[in-house]
């Protein structure tokens, strides 16, 4: 079972990754520990995972701070394209790395189902030591 | 010409993990029987494949006994754990008999059904071959096959004939219906039980160990966790040490000291999001956390500060007047924690000797502090390797 859940998460990557102009895709824990990734070989995926956490955690405070209500996710634009950081359930955070000719409107939908599905493996999958 | 003697085998049958093998003084000695054991399936497998690997390549022969894989399958597994003399490995084929194959192994069992040819061919082979080291894979194959007496009586045997061959067995063993009593009858039997348990948390998947002699007074360590590592085998693992201290104490120095590849998410000086590397020293592999010391970064702190192996507090000797802050930051990371004072700059005018940081933070006297000059990377990893036998339970 604890395969299971691990392969399920790896096929959500995996689509994500199949859509245009997406460059990679990863799940961390909100402490900075990485549950799975999909993510070109350049990229050193426990350092993403943990920089993630940090943004993520950054960005909650930050919107805390300012009154704007629950946080969803951080957008981080660039040169290249943008980094999308949600939040995917109590536990986990979803990074989805996309170039910028994608169409941003159909890649947060996809997002956000991916988020879903993520928040309820992880709810499933609990098993205490 | 005199031919020249075989290298005589060691005293003591390494684990490959250098901090248990100190703590076992060199290894399990010669003979003695091990319980590798758990409740539920785990990846206990790894440690008696490891275990037998790493004998191997200490030039020992290991006799793995594999009632679940073909010899072929049970090979290419092993080679995960890296390369050694084919030689050294020998197996013995309880699988070909089962699909009716012939086999190509030396020692095979040929009747799965009947329990003294099992011990015939196991004793064969470790009269023929007295290995260093014998791994059954594993006893409740053969629980779930025979009446409990029958496979008790059997295990007593081949425990036996090991130790007249002066050689380290490993019983597999998963408990699917036996009651407490008996249980004790079986560790009772074992010099050395090793427990092994696997937890999910968040998505991932968490294994560790506990070795316990059995013998009064014996060796016991804390639950150990691990990891498998391409090639090398068995790794203590610990997913995060937390390196943390006041505001310009050298944190993110201590982690650069520690890991060649670290990053540092530092503006104008001082960190701002956190500092990271990866450590991997013989036998243990850790992911170090550097946190900001200020104090306005303390939310960032809390991201990190869970399921926390250890801490590493860096504190600057030639500054004690932050050592009330340094005790305030060790609070915010939860009682039980094991950690290590590391008195950093220790080498500037006006350092105060470790003996008085601890009686200055008023530190219980089992807390080592060790003198450090995290720029010159002095003192940085005995601290971490200190904090790791904390962590493991064998300081």
């Amino acid at each position: 079972m604890l395969g299971d859940a691990a392969r399920r998460l790896q096929g959500i990557l995996t689509e994500l990754r199949r859509l245009p102009a997406v460059l990679g895709a990863t799940i961390a824990r909100r402490d900075g520990i990485l549950i799975a990734h999909a993510l070109p070989k350049t990229m050193d995926p426990k350092k993403i995972a943990a920089m993630a956490a940090a943004i993520v955690g950054t960005s909650e405070m930050a919107v805390v701070e300012m009154g704007l209500g629950s946080f969803n996710s951080s957008i981080v634009d660039t040169q290249i394209g943008k980094m999308i950081a949600t939040g995917a359930g109590e536990e986990a955070i979803l990074v989805t790395m996309v170039r910028n000719e994608a169409n941003m409107g159909l890649l947060l939908l996809s997002v956000d189902k991916a988020v879903q599905s993520i928040a309820e493996i992880l709810k499933a999958a609990e098993v205490p030591a | 010409m005199m031919q020249s003697p075989p290298k005589p085998i060691a005293l003591r049958a390494k684990t490959g993990i250098p901090v248990l093998d100190e703590r076992l003084q060199g290894g399990f000695p010669r003979p003695s029987t091990l319980l590798l054991f758990s409740e539920k399936p785990t990846e206990k497998r790894l440690f008696g494949e490891n275990f037998a690997i790493q004998g191997a390549k200490a030039g020992e022969t290991c006799l793995y006994v594999d009632f679940f894989r073909a010899p072929q399958l049970a090979r290419g597994e092993l080679k995960r754990f890296g390369s050694i003399d084919p030689a050294k490995l020998v197996l013995v084929d309880a699988t070909s008999s089962q699909l009716l194959l012939p086999s190509h192994e030396k020692y095979h069992i040929d009747d799965i059904d009947n329990l003294a040819n099992i011990r015939e061919a196991i004793i064969a082979a470790m009269t023929a071959e007295r290995p260093g080291r014998i791994v059954v894979d594993s006893m409740e194959f053969l629980m779930d096959r025979f009446p409990k007496e029958d496979v008790l009586r059997l295990w007593r045997e081949l425990i036996e004939a090991a130790r007249a061959a002066g050689t380290v067995s490993c019983f597999l063993f998963i408990n699917w219906t036996l009651m407490e009593r008996e249980l004790d009858e079986i560790r009772a039997m074992s010099d050395f039980v090793v427990e092994f348990q696997s937890s999910l948390r968040g998505g991932i998947v968490r294994n560790s160990m506990r070795i316990s002699q059995m013998e009064s007074n014996g060796i016991r360590t804390n639950w150990i966790p691990y990891t498998f590592k391409d090639l090398v085998g068995l790794t203590v693992y610990f997913p995060r040490i937390l390196v943390t201290g006041p505001f310009n104490a050298g944190k993110s120095t201590v982690v650069k000291a520690l890991a060649e590849k670290s990053i540092s998410i530092d503006r104008m000086g001082t960190t701002v999001a956190f500092d990271y590397g990866n450590v991997n020293i013989t036998g243990i592999e850790a992911e170090i956390f550097g946190t900001p010391g200020q104090e306005r970064f303390e939310f960032i702190f809390k991201i990190f500060a869970r399921e926390v192996s250890g801490v590493l507090l860096v504190v600057d000797a030639s500054h004690p007047d932050e050592l009330a802050r340094a005790r305030q930051m060790l609070d915010l990371v939860g009682p039980r924690i094991p950690y290590v004072i590391l008195a950093n700059k220790s080498d500037l005018p006006g350092a105060i000797p470790p003996e008085e940081i601890a009686h200055r933070m008023k530190l219980p006297d089992d807390v080592p502090v060790v003198p450090t000059v995290a720029t010159e990377n002095k003192g940085v990893r005995d601290a971490l390797l200190m904090l790791a036998e904390m962590i493991i339970g064998v300081r």
